[in-house]
């Protein structure tokens, strides 16, 4: 028998009121209904508000360009952790270094996109809906995934915004309602609910909510479990990036079935990664809460062996031009890499080190289109069809062990 | 397809409800008629309701009595003061305050509907005076007229700002504007061609947004000949708007919204159901009429509507707080309520909010319960603003079990399974004597029954 | 002389009876019986300067002639509090009065204990009154105990040779001499009593942080608190709430407090009271570390000396401060580690402003540590224009190293800065700011406005209209201020100061003054703002609103003046908070 795809719709449980259901995610529950969302995988996506000089964190010391185009900013070979000859991690990252050498992170070298935003409204809306150039698109690239996963496998709760930013576009879903908590507490009932023992009754709404909260009691049962149990032996530094973390690892553990975690570096705004000016101790502070924090997340993960489940990776509007300003800073760039964390991440450098001769506009060209580390996280990571999610097909880069 | 409308005969289902001993007036429907075309409601709303019968409670609903200007007035100046500003938190919190005190509800609860039927976020405008424009817009006509409405709302300033369209150029008529017009505002997803879409597009050129005032620009316009809809001349932007609501469909998008928002979100009415309201509906567009006629019906009052739909968060909440007859710190209630989805002027995209089941997550249903569990037990931020005695105290409640029967009705009508009720019970039998009534009344509150309505 | 002989014999019978109960001897000080775990100590010390004020006419005067009272008065509850007063007051054969001067004469203690235990003392002038008014309560707690078929709630039992009392659940008490006790833990109540004359006895008086806080005490003080930091300390979330790494402005303006705080024992504070002055002091063990990131308090690793406050008309608060803002943000990385958006921002307009030139190096290093601020009431005229939400007028008034040279920079970045607002303002289509280069006591001054020119209604003006912000530079003296009637004032002040130098106020390091009762009239002026402000943040009616702004504007009356002075006296902080109060006179 066959079925018209407004008689699918309605047989099927989620789209119980199809005909205001978008067109896009109509598709969505038409072509991938087959597929299966891993939901044992966690991606988190650090963002580093402002624009990252991915030149003063992965430090190309040996280049002379480097060192012409910043007079004050420039970091000589000894104050970098070297990579190999040409490069290495900023001075302050002596600890994501260290990771970097027991393979647990690797740098996605030159990531970007044509034609790039160099404002910050414009480039982190081309960053958070993946849509570049595309001012009418109101939903992010996250909030689609989490919408994708909600459709394929009924996941519950598939993403959560943690940490004190307000919910960015890239988590801007048309219907799934996205969590934004601080404390694991936001997510625990202060009263437990009755747990009714579910019995059908005549009204499937009521069935609905019943199930749900008998699956929201248990999830909380989850958390409170975890939170009792604070023996953690790993210790975080003092930032508020890495009580962030400490959070999202919670999270993890606790088995709940979040599966996008998002959190930034930086605050909300224009970001605290925008050093047009004094940028040297500023951007050193900001780097050295990045490198503790995500290696103390790397080792907490690590010690409950669920680092093999889990990979973050840093996002960034822009990187920032080559050449620094009379401010002793550096304005709004293209191209920069970006950092991911993992156990099962192809190890070293991926792709080329930035051309500094064959620049756009002051900034670097991007060998990498963002989108083409996106498919990679979302075909090979999550398992969630990046067609579907970035509208177009796009190569996923080579970013895993295969 | 199963379609359980199918068993009423349309006509049946249409007529006025006659409370008879087959179908009686019950506190139920009470409630049921409360949670709809209101935000919940007091005690003594609920006895007065028992005491008159449906006829007159509607009619008290749709046309309240006594002297509302004054409420009005005294919230329209509050709202204008709020309006000052970049952002809309402070008219959020004007308006919840306004939902919660308000004594014409039926009022605010359509403005409430028009809010998410013209849905759009007002971040991109930045400007309170104009967020607050369209809210009166939509105030102003919530029982009046669509016609006027939709055409008022379709050529403000805030529409042209949030859907990208500043600048309507005769050389670059902008065809998302349009789409998002017809499909979101006008007549539905998939019911126009990409033809009627670029026609529209090139009847809205001429429109600017200069200092965030809508202005015609004559020499901007593209006079030449459009086919919008199977008609076809010189159109500008106002005739698109004509051309669409001579099309039934216009009528019937907006009647099938109405049934979704009145009577169920469970499932879809054929066509030949919503008929008559429809036919009602397109002879002049006056939404007062149609809801009369939806409030009255005897399928509002039957288990085709009750409790078939998910309770939106500001529902939620404002029945507690009404329930209670007290006042609240909506500025934390707005940020509380934005947490469960529902952010006052920033719908998630122009479609508004989809709600129904997308409503509860295990998350959001934590959340909800823990509001609940904030408003009731007072801490914060609602510190010292629900004063939870007051209201046993008013109704003369003598024992715990009057105080507890008290809950059940005011905000479950006593409508509950058994296994429910006992549990209800058992729970709170082992508490201490001095907060064991607030636990029962958060039980109440957070209980699945109470999720919908 | 003695006409009676028997009545010799009957007092000394009476008095070896005493003797043999063994509470002859006067009691040891009511520390001496407060276990040391005490957390917080009330000692009222001196109760009869404490009684003289507010058991005074004026404070009577203040209290019954608030309109609230009066209400108060008319209601059933309140007037049966006053029958069972009369009761009393016949049954006792006094006056409410005298009888809590006579109950607590001779001095009460409050402490608060771990786990929500708390202690009461109070020492009696007349202990017969003491048992009297004890007898008469015990019988009322019994008869309603009775009333409500609950008599065991109300018992008594005797305990090592004293009678414990309790007329409900969560309190015990007991007469010992001429001492009530009174606890809501009987265990305490028991260890008081064990202990009553042991002088061994872990008690407050033999702590050594206790010994040594009261080495210092003022006699006139009334009331003195002791708080124990070294316990509280370990609460980790009152010792994070003190560590927790501070924004900017907090670490600024806290100056090494919370440091100090954490690294006290205790803390001491000491009440003098007289119908003028409220005087609250407080004292510390903790040190200043000067050697570290808390530098910037001072010089030479000694505490720094702030100049005296400016003085203008219409003067809501001045502050002045010793701050040096160069060893502060060359600390920043310990003060304020976290790199916000915020501070960012700034540090790039500042880059802008100030032409590239090192924040910390080259505009910081510029500006002595003596920094000041005053904030105003501004006067608006119905013909240029009034706004719908009146802000006080502000400045701020830096002294310059070099202010020839750093002047003009300072100037050139101001006007950037208006530029930028301009630029800004006109992006969002709002109106700018117009230039003005007034003179005004051949001072030359960059005032900016908002013409008024097209707006309609005069009377509810945008709230924009508050602000003409304005630069003016008197020798080493710079002025930023919110509006130019404020930059007179401030220069007029300044040239004053010129003709004679004020004295610096040695080892004070932050001085704070608030004039009452104009903030008061701010309050007032901006009343529906307030009200309607109180309704959607806390919830409340209009009627309820108003009611409480009128109330808040009323006990305002009763204040003058209130200021703080924070320093450190070798290398302890201290704190001196004065309220001068403005109590009705007396009929």
């Amino acid at each position: 028998m066959k079925f018209s795809r407004r008689q699918f719709l309605h047989t099927s449980a989620i789209c119980s009121f199809g005909s205001l259901a978008p067109s896009f995610l109509q598709k969505t529950a038409f072509t991938a209904a087959s597929k299966k969302v891993k939901t044992d995988r966690v991606l988190v996506v650090l963002q580093l508000s402002g624009g990252n000089d991915g030149l003063n964190t992965i430090v190309p010391y040996a280049d002379d360009e480097y060192g012409r185009n910043r007079s004050t900013l420039r970091l000589q070979a000894p104050e970098v952790h070297k990579i190999d000859s040409y490069c290495g991690f900023h001075y302050e990252m002596k600890a994501m270094w260290e990771q970097f050498q027991d393979g647990h992170v690797s740098v996605i070298q030159s990531v970007g996109y044509p034609k790039s935003n160099r404002d910050h409204a414009g480039a982190l809306r081309d960053w958070y809906t993946a849509y570049p150039h595309d001012e009418n698109c109101e939903t992010g690239w996250l909030g689609r995934s989490i919408e994708y996963a909600n459709q394929v496998d009924h996941t519950d709760l598939p993403g959560v915004l943690v940490g004190n930013i307000s919910m960015p576009l890239a988590l801007n879903a048309e219907r799934t309602i996205v969590p934004s908590i601080r404390r694991l507490d936001q997510m625990q009932f202060q009263q437990e609910p009755l747990s009714a023992d579910i019995h059908k009754t005549d009204n499937a709404l009521l069935d609905f909510v019943n199930q749900q909260t008998s699956i929201a009691l248990e999830k909380s049962r989850k958390l409170t479990n975890i939170t009792k149990d604070i023996h953690s032996s790993v210790e975080y530094p003092p930032f508020q990036l890495a009580k962030t973390l400490r959070t999202a690892a919670q999270l993890i553990r606790a088995d709940i079935g979040v599966c996008i975690i998002y959190t930034a570096l930086g605050g909300d705004g224009f970001g605290g990664f925008d050093n047009h000016a004094s940028q040297r101790d500023n951007h050193a502070a900001l780097l050295r809460q990045l490198s503790e924090s995500v290696s103390a997340f790397i080792n907490d993960l690590k010690h409950d062996r669920l680092l093999d489940r889990v990979l973050l990776t840093t996002v960034s509007e822009f990187g920032r031009t080559l050449k620094e300003n009379g401010r002793r800073g550096t304005g709004h760039g293209a191209a920069a890499p970006m950092l991911a964390a993992g156990a099962q991440l192809k190890p070293g450098l991926i792709g080329q080190c930035p051309s500094l001769t064959d620049l756009d506009d002051g900034a670097l060209k991007h060998q990498i289109d963002f989108r083409n580390v996106f498919a990679a996280l979302l075909d090979q990571w999550l398992c969630i069809d990046s067609k579907e999610i970035l509208g177009v097909s796009f190569d996923p880069i080579p970013l895993f062990q295969s | 397809m199963k379609n359980q409308n199918a068993a009423f005969d349309p006509q049946w289902a249409w007529e006025s409800y006659v409370p008879s001993d087959e179908r009686p007036w019950t506190l139920k429907w009470v409630g049921h008629l409360y949670r709809r075309a209101a935000f919940g409601a007091s005690w003594e709303q609920l006895r007065q309701a028992m005491e008159e019968g449906p006829a007159r409670t509607v009619e008290r609903l749709l046309n309240p009595s006594g002297n509302t200007d004054e409420f009005e007035t005294s919230f329209d100046e509050y709202e204008s003061a709020a309006a000052n500003s970049d952002s809309t938190e402070g008219l959020r919190a004007w308006w919840l305050r306004r939902m919660i005190q308000t004594p014409d509800p039926l009022k605010e609860k359509m403005t409430l509907f028009w809010h998410n039927h013209f849905a759009i976020d007002c971040g991109k405008v930045k400007s309170g005076v104009l967020a607050l424009q369209r809210l009166r817009l939509n105030r102003e006509d919530a029982l009046g007229n669509y016609a006027h409405l939709l055409q008022a709302i379709v050529h403000h300033p805030t529409t042209f700002l949030a859907l990208n369209a500043e600048k309507n150029r005769k050389v670059l008529p902008n065809d998302n504007f349009a789409k998002k017009v017809l499909e979101n505002y006008c007549l539905g997803p998939d019911m126009v061609s990409e033809q009627d879409i670029h026609e529209t597009a090139r009847a809205f050129t001429g429109w600017f947004l200069i200092r965030n005032e809508c202005r015609f620009l004559d020499r901007e316009h593209d006079h030449t000949n459009k086919r919008i809809l199977g008609e076809e001349g010189d159109f500008d932007s106002q005739d698109v708007i004509n051309i669409i609501l001579r099309r039934p469909d216009a009528a019937q998008f907006i009647v099938r919204k109405l049934y979704r928002f009145f009577i169920s979100e469970v499932e879809e009415p054929a066509h030949s159901f919503l008929e008559p309201l429809v036919r009602l509906f397109t002879a002049d567009f006056n939404i007062k009429k149609v809801i009369t006629v939806i409030l009255k019906s005897n399928l509002f009052f039957s288990e085709t509507a009750y409790r078939k739909r998910v309770k939106s968060p500001i529902e939620y909440a404002l029945e507690i707080v009404r329930g209670f007859e007290a006042n609240v710190s909506t500025t934390h209630l707005g940020n509380d309520l934005k947490a469960l989805g529902q952010d006052l002027f920033h719908p998630p995209t122009v479609k508004g909010w989809l709600g129904g089941r997308h409503w509860i997550n295990s998350a959001a249903l934590i959340g909800r319960c823990n509001l609940a569990h904030a408003l009731i037990s007072n801490s914060a931020p609602y510190e010292k603003q629900l004063a939870f005695d007051t209201v046993f105290e008013k109704y003369k409640c003598k024992s715990d079990e009057e105080s507890c029967q008290f809950i059940l009705n005011l905000f479950l009508q006593d409508d509950l399974d058994e296994t429910v009720r006992k549990q209800l019970y058992r729970s709170t039998a082992d508490k201490k004597p001095s907060s064991w009534l607030q636990r029962f009344t958060i039980d109440v509150l957070t209980c699945p029954e109470f999720q919908i309505g | 002389m003695v006409r009676n002989p028997f009545i010799i014999i009957a007092l000394l019978f009476l008095t070896s009876l005493i003797c043999l109960t063994g509470e002859s001897e006067p009691l040891p000080k009511p520390s001496q019986w407060i276990p040391q775990d005490a957390i917080l100590t009330f000692e009222l010390s001196n109760p009869q300067a404490l009684f003289d004020v507010i058991l005074g006419a004026k404070v009577e005067k203040a209290i019954t002639s608030v309109p609230e009272f009066q209400a108060l008065t008319n209601e059933n509850g309140f007037k049966e509090f006053l029958g069972v007063v009369h009761y009393l007051e016949t049954a006792l054969a006094t006056d409410w009065k005298a009888a809590v001067k006579s109950l607590l004469g001779e001095g009460a203690v409050f402490s608060v204990l771990p786990e929500d235990q708390l202690v009461f003392t109070a020492d009696s002038t007349n202990p017969d009154l003491l048992t009297q008014l004890h007898d008469i309560l015990f019988g009322f707690a019994k008869n309603d105990a009775e009333q409500h078929g609950d008599s065991d709630r109300v018992k008594l039992k005797e305990y090592n040779g004293v009678t414990g009392y309790s007329f409900g659940n969560d309190e015990v008490h007991c007469i010992i001499g001429n001492r009530f006790v009174l606890s809501n833990k009987s265990n305490i109540l028991k260890r008081i009593i064990d202990n009553r004359t042991n002088v061994e006895y872990e008690s407050l008086s033999n702590l050594n942080h206790y010994k040594n806080a009261q080495m210092d005490i003022d006699p006139e003080a009334a009331l003195t608190a002791f708080l124990r930091m070294d316990i509280l300390n370990q609460v980790s979330g009152i010792n994070n709430a003190l560590t927790r790494n501070l924004n900017p402005m907090a670490a600024l303006l806290a100056a090494g407090i919370t440091d100090s705080l954490s690294a006290s024992n205790w803390l001491l504070a000491e009440l003098c009271i007289d119908e003028e002055n409220l005087l609250l002091s407080t004292e510390i063990d903790g040190k200043l570390d000067m050697s570290g990131p808390m530098a910037f308090i001072g010089t030479n690793d000694r505490v720094g000396a702030a100049l005296p406050m400016i003085e203008v008309p219409n003067q809501i608060a001045s502050f002045s401060f010793f701050r040096d803002l160069y060893k502060f943000y060359s600390a920043k990385d310990d003060l304020f580690p976290e790199r916000t958006s915020g501070l960012i921002f700034f540090e790039n307009m500042m880059g802008i402003f100030f032409t590239g030139r090192d924040l910390t190096e080259e505009v910081w290093k510029e500006i002595k540590p003596e920094i000041r601020f005053v904030a105003a009431e501004q006067k608006f005229d119905s013909s240029t224009g009034i706004p719908a939400v009146q802000l006080p007028s502000f400045a701020v008034v830096f002294k310059l190293f070099h202010p020839e040279t750093f002047g003009i920079v300072a100037e050139e970045a101001w006007q950037k800065a208006i530029g930028l607002i301009n630029f800004t303002r006109g992006q969002n289509a709002l109106p700018g700011l117009l230039i003005d280069r007034p003179v005004y006591k051949d001072v030359k001054m960059t005032l900016t406005y908002f013409p008024s020119v097209g707006e309609e209604d005069k009377s509810k003006q945008d709230i924009r209209f508050n602000f003409r912000p304005t630069l003016a530079r008197v020798k080493d003296n710079l002025i930023l201020s919110s509006t130019d009637q404020l930059a007179e004032d401030i220069i007029d002040s300044v040239l004053l100061e010129e003709k004679n130098p004020p004295e610096k106020i040695s080892n004070v390091h932050s001085l704070v003054q608030l004039d009452v009762d104009r903030l008061a009239s701010i309050l007032e002026s901006n009343r529906e703002t307030i009200v309607r402000n109180d309704m959607v943040e806390k919830g409340k009616t209009k009627e309820q609103a108003e009611a409480e702004q009128v109330m808040l504007t009323r006990i305002m009356q009763y204040f003058n003046q209130v200021s703080l002075q924070v320093g450190a006296q070798d290398d302890t902080p201290q704190a001196e908070l004065k309220l001068s109060l403005n109590l009705p006179a007396a009929e």
